[in-house]
């Protein structure tokens, strides 16, 4: 056969396969599945024969005999398990929507996100050998068939010389693969992960496998040589010394080899990753189980059955060359001119790699797009409004970039290793996924820990004890690391560990990794404490098959989003006719109300369909992570009612009742309205829910020492829904409140207190509860509730619902209090800001200009509003200074002063002397100073500039200072005066004095004065006096700065603890 | 099914399982490991490809006792 020929063949067939794919799925949207029946079930399982089985088999049979065999008898063995093992995980993934092996195992141990991504790395870097070995297969055997020989890969630029030298068969067949899987795996974000077209194209090819395998087989035996018993007798004579082949020898410890073997492909079998999708997660019907638990192995049985027929035959033809034994299957009929069966030979063998690896593809692209890639968006918050397309994108770029790291593998290592090798190291990385998968569905108690340790020990001793000789083998690393260890380690030689040296490779590996994994998994387990939604999943895994009977706990939700909601959301991350589907299905047999929204009873269970879904797309970690932002970030102002839902747990049948109960509730107390109204609501929800005749709600009152009724609703009996309760034993109201806890009773059990036994027989009633209303564990009220039915409707669930309702109430009422606690404070806030402004208003923009006076002032607000003030009133030559400090420290006082300064601008002008005026302002503010219970000391004084003559009056001020530059001393300008608003009449003393040129003039508030330092001692009149000493030299403002420079230096900080006012007033020489 | 019943079954299975896993491992494939032949069939390959197929065979006939399970029939909820 020639390259045109064999091209023309293969396009052929992959035409054919295009479509058989396109004609399943096509039949598929129109309800008909054809991949929908048990035996097509079972031929897609086959896909475990790859052309591993194909051709390696054969090898492996003609240079070490019959241990092939344990790669198909340990499936067949673990069929016996299927019934119950493979049943319960189908059931389980269908249940939880699971796409994935990573997604199963990551959903199990609490949709841990970490435990999903080191399965998918793991899976990944286990399968790439594994393509990389199906690439080798069609490589090989396509050259062979074209008559080249295999080392020559490079002649394609012969005949398409604009090709690049370094493309080669292998190449070719994994850009096909890759588009092939493009197209019928990832053309959209399917929301089961169904792939009807690939799953039908599998079964063809699975047939066309078997069928070109027998035909080859038949042909062998019975046409080539004289039957099965022929074969074997020419081997035994030809060649005796290859009669080990036919046996299990002893020596080499192969007994065991022979169990580990079969151990692995038992697991392998389940745990690759392709094995795992076809198996469980393509599955439509777990039922078919029940067929492909004998299906496959009668399958696996006919394919094997001419193995070693065909590898003897080989043997025999070939004259005992087995250097290409692998390729024995092909190499026959081509040496017997046999082209037609050599060309069905190598499509079953076409068929058998490029179903694995587009499988295999499919698979791992799925885990790197929902365990790798999702929680990396979903960290970094990407904002999109619809992603759906990004995800597609991503995940063909994961089928790319899985099938090409094949590629990569095989150009760097294929051609050092026998091709069976390459399998088995595949075999044992599934076999790590066993302890965590297996121990998950059957043990409770195995924690994420456990499990993450587990694989990640198992791995690291798979990548050493058997990756690690592989590259010694290839050359990479150095040989004497197999002698002699690492480092000249012995005891960690990798085919050697901890001096185990008498087992065959395959057996030390396994035993190591699965004594480490196993061992770490279930110590770890053990060790540590498991999270709530892990054990919720744990149960779910574990119970599986009971899990319909057991009541849903329904968790707490915030306002209940709509149905419009969750299908934006879902539309966001699956695309909008995903999203419309879903919810058409699920709505099929819901409850709507008119207004197009569900009862609450179903919001539960649609955030529950929400994520199911979403996590068949995305998986289940990063669902789980969108619906629970989703949900908090539409502000759960819930956080403060505890999980009232998980607390109480309800039967079936009271269940709705008392959910609905609770969920009102709860609304309510939430809704942030006034307390009465909630109050009310929640009496009114009890009163018609239980039907009970009277609700009442009391709190403690501190002052009267009572509890008093704060609501009621119902019959209006005065003792029992409007009187207060004394804090002691008499009633029970008292009773429940003392020792903090609910008291139901019935009529007759009151006859120890004759007047509740009076008031209760006469309204009818016959039974009540008392709960104590609690805040933080204390007792802060009763709520109390009377029937007239016996006490026999208390349940103990109800009892439960009453105890969360009081404390509910509690909540309601502890946030009122904390709100008016908070509005009291910004409105204490607010005042201050007011009367700051109105304070600061007061003073005076500019200091009057008078030729020969430098003056300057400055008033600096304390903290808290203070009530210093300061003014001038400029009639050239006259100027009035006034200064002032009031004693509160509110808006009172500031409106005051600001009446003061009102007063004195209007009549200054008018009166005469400065006692005058203030005496006048004492008889207008007496009244509301005394009102307002506030004083103001006030100094007055004149200054005639041409006289230079002081004329002043005191109202309890600070007595001004007056430097004199002649003597250089310090004056005080006291005079008589009582402080304003302490009497309406009151006599002012008028004094006088002389200012000469260079005297400084300073007035000054009790601020400056009380300066205090930490060891509080006050800055005083000396320090302000030596303060002023120290800069008479300068000009007013200077002055000003200097001392109040000193004085912050004095008290050590920088801020008064009252207003700091002064005006200083240089008369200039 | 009932339970009782189920639990009977699994414990058969479990049995089978062992058996099988023993009777395809050491030291049973020691008994059949010589070389004399059989029609020419050399004993060891014989036990194995006679034995594979009888495991089917148990398998299928398993497979016929149990019933189509309850679970298959509900509608998913939720």
């Amino acid at each position: 056969m020639t390259f045109q020929h064999m091209s023309i063949t293969t396009l052929l067939y992959i035409l054919v396969l295009f479509i058989v794919a396109f004609a399943a799925a096509h039949r598929r949207k129109r309800g008909k599945s054809i991949v929908s029946h048990p035996h097509i079930y079972s031929l897609t399982l086959a896909i475990y024969c790859t052309s591993w089985t194909y051709y390696g088999s054969v090898g492996r049979a003609a240079t070490s005999g019959l241990d092939f065999l344990t790669i198909y008898l340990g499936p067949t063995l673990i069929c016996f398990t299927w019934w119950f093992l493979l049943r319960k995980i189908i059931l389980i993934s269908k249940k939880q929507n699971i796409v994935s092996i990573a997604d199963f195992i990551s959903s199990r141990y609490g949709k841990s996100t970490y435990l999903g991504m080191i399965v998918t790395i793991f899976a990944v870097f286990g399968i790439a050998p594994y393509i990389a070995l199906q690439l080798k297969a069609f490589s090989d055997t396509f050259n062979l068939i074209s008559g080249w020989s295999s080392t020559n890969n490079f002649a394609y630029h012969c005949f398409i010389p604009q090709l690049p030298i370094c493309v080669d068969t292998a190449l070719i067949f994994a850009s096909f693969l890759a588009l092939f899987c493009i197209l019928f795996a990832a053309m959209r974000l399917d929301s089961t992960e169904h792939h009807e077209g690939l799953m039908a194209v599998i079964a063809l090819e699975s047939i066309i496998k078997l069928i070109a395998f027998v035909i080859v087989g038949l042909f062998v035996t019975y046409a080539m040589f004289d039957g099965f018993g022929d074969i074997f007798t020419k081997l035994l004579t030809n060649y005796p010394e290859k009669k080990d082949l036919l046996l299990i020898t002893s020596e080499d410890n192969n007994g065991m080899r022979w169990f580990t073997m079969t151990f692995m492909s038992m697991m392998a079998v389940m745990f690759l990753p392709r094995q795992f999708h076809v198996m469980v997660i393509e599955n439509t019907n777990h039922n078919h189980v029940r067929t492909a638990m004998w299906a496959f192995p009668a399958y696996l049985f006919l394919l094997n059955l001419f193995v070693l027929p065909i590898a003897i035959g080989g043997i025999l033809t070939f004259n005992g060359d087995t250097s290409l034994a692998d390729y024995y299957v092909l190499s026959l009929p081509l040496s017997a001119n046999q082209e037609a069966l050599a060309v069905l030979v190598f499509i079953g063998g076409f068929s058998a790699a490029a179903g694995m690896v587009m499988l295999e593809a499919i698979a791992s692209a799925t885990m790197i797009l929902n365990n790798l890639v999702m929680p990396v968006i979903l960290r970094f918050n990407l904002k999109m409004t619809d992603i759906s397309g990004l995800l597609l994108n991503i995940k063909r770029l994961a089928i790319v970039v899985i099938i090409f790291l094949g590629y990569g593998y095989y150009r760097a290592l294929g051609e050092t290793e026998a091709l069976v090798n390459i399998g088995l190291i595949s075999f044992m990385a599934a076999t790590q996924f066993a302890p965590a998968l297996l121990g998950g569905i059957y043990w409770r108690r195995a924690t994420h820990r456990g499990a993450a340790i587990g694989l990640i020990l198992g791995f690291i001793l798979w990548f050493y004890t058997l990756i690690i000789p592989t590259f010694i083998q290839a050359g990479w690393l150095s040989t004497t690391l197999l002698s002699d260890g690492p480092f000249g380690i012995t005891w960690l030689k990798p085919t050697a560990l901890f001096y185990l040296d008498n087992l065959d490779i395959w057996s030390h590996s396994l035993f190591w990794t699965i004594f480490f994994n196993l061992g770490s998994f279930l110590t770890i387990s053990i060790l540590t404490k498991q999270s709530a939604e892990e054990e919720t999943q744990a149960e779910r895994f574990v119970e599986v098959s009971t899990w319909n009977k057991t009541e849903k706990k329904r968790t707490r939700l915030s306002k209940a989003p709509t149905i419009l909601e969750f299908m934006d959301l879902m539309t966001k991350f699956i695309g909008e006719k995903e999203a419309n589907a879903a919810i058409a299905q699920y709505l099929g047999d819901r409850e709507i109300d008119e207004k197009g929204s569900l009862s609450e009873y179903e919001i539960p269970n649609l955030k529950r369909f929400t994520e199911k879904t979403l996590a068949a797309s995305v998986g289940a970690a990063a669902a789980r992570i969108i619906i629970e932002n989703y949900l908090s970030a539409r502000g759960s102002k819930m956080e403060d009612v505890f999980d009232i839902f998980g607390t109480v747990s309800l039967s079936r049948d009271a269940s709705r009742e008392q959910l609905t109960v609770l969920y009102e509730a709860a609304n309510t107390v939430s809704s942030g309205a006034d307390l009465d109204s909630i109050f009310d609501s929640i009496l009114e929800l009890l009163y018609r829910q239980f039907r009970f005749d009277l609700c009442v709600i009391r709190f403690y009152d501190e002052h009267q020492n009572k509890l008093i009724v704060r609501n009621f609703h119902g019959l209006d009996a005065d003792f029992l829904s409007r009187a207060d309760r004394e804090i002691n034993e008499d009633t029970c109201i008292g009773k429940s409140y003392i020792s903090n806890k609910v008291i139901l009773a019935n009529d007759s059990d009151c006859t120890d207190k004759p007047v509740s036994m009076a008031i209760i027989n006469r309204e009818g009633i016959k039974s009540f509860a008392h709960a104590p209303i609690t805040l933080e564990g204390q007792p802060i009220g009763v709520l109390s509730s009377y029937s007239h039915y016996s006490k026999g409707i208390y349940t103990d669930e109800f009892i439960e619902l009453y105890k969360n309702l009081a404390a509910q109430i509690g909540i309601a009422w502890r946030n009122a209090t904390q709100t008016n606690k908070l509005i009291a404070a910004s409105e204490q806030e607010r005042e201050l800001r007011i009367a700051e402004s109105i304070q600061l208003g007061l003073l005076p923009d500019t200091m009057p200009k008078i030729a020969g006076l430098d003056i300057a002032g400055i008033c600096i607000p304390a903290k808290q509003v203070g009530g210093d003030y300061f003014d001038f009133i400029a009639q050239p030559p006259d100027l009035d200074i006034v200064i002032a400090d009031v004693s509160g420290h509110n808006i009172g006082a500031a409106l005051l002063m600001a009446e003061a300064r009102t007063f004195i601008q209007a009549r200054a002008r008018l009166l005469v002397s400065p006692t005058v005026i203030i005496d006048a302002l004492n008889r207008f503010l007496y009244d509301d100073l005394s009102k307002a219970e506030l004083f103001i000391t006030l100094f007055y004084l004149k200054y005639n500039h041409n006289k230079k003559l002081l004329t002043y009056g005191n109202a309890g001020h600070n007595y001004p200072l007056i430097y004199r530059h002649d003597t250089n001393t310090f004056e005080e300008l006291d005079a008589e005066g009582l402080i304003l608003g302490i009497e309406k009449e009151v006599t002012f003393e008028e004094r006088h004095s002389q200012l000469n040129s260079g005297d400084i003039l300073v007035l000054y508030t009790d601020g400056i004065v009380e300066a205090a330092n930490n060891r509080d001692e006050l800055f005083g009149i000396e320090q302000l006096k030596n303060a002023i000493m120290e800069n008479i030299s300068q000009d007013a403002q200077t002055i000003i700065d200097n001392t109040m420079t000193t004085a912050r230096m004095f008290q050590g900080r920088r801020h008064f603890n009252d207003d700091v006012t002064m005006v200083v007033i240089k008369i200039e020489q | 099914m009932s339970d009782k019943s189920t639990a009977q079954q699994r414990q058969i299975w479990l049995i089978f399982l062992f058996l099988g896993v023993i009777m395809l491992n050491f030291p049973f494939l020691q008994i059949f490991n010589h070389i004399n032949t059989f029609c020419g069939i050399p004993v060891l390959v014989l036990y194995l490809l006679v034995g594979w197929p009888i495991s089917i065979l148990v398998i299928y006939i398993f497979a016929h006792t149990i019933k189509d399970d309850s679970n298959s029939s509900e509608k998913e909820d939720d």
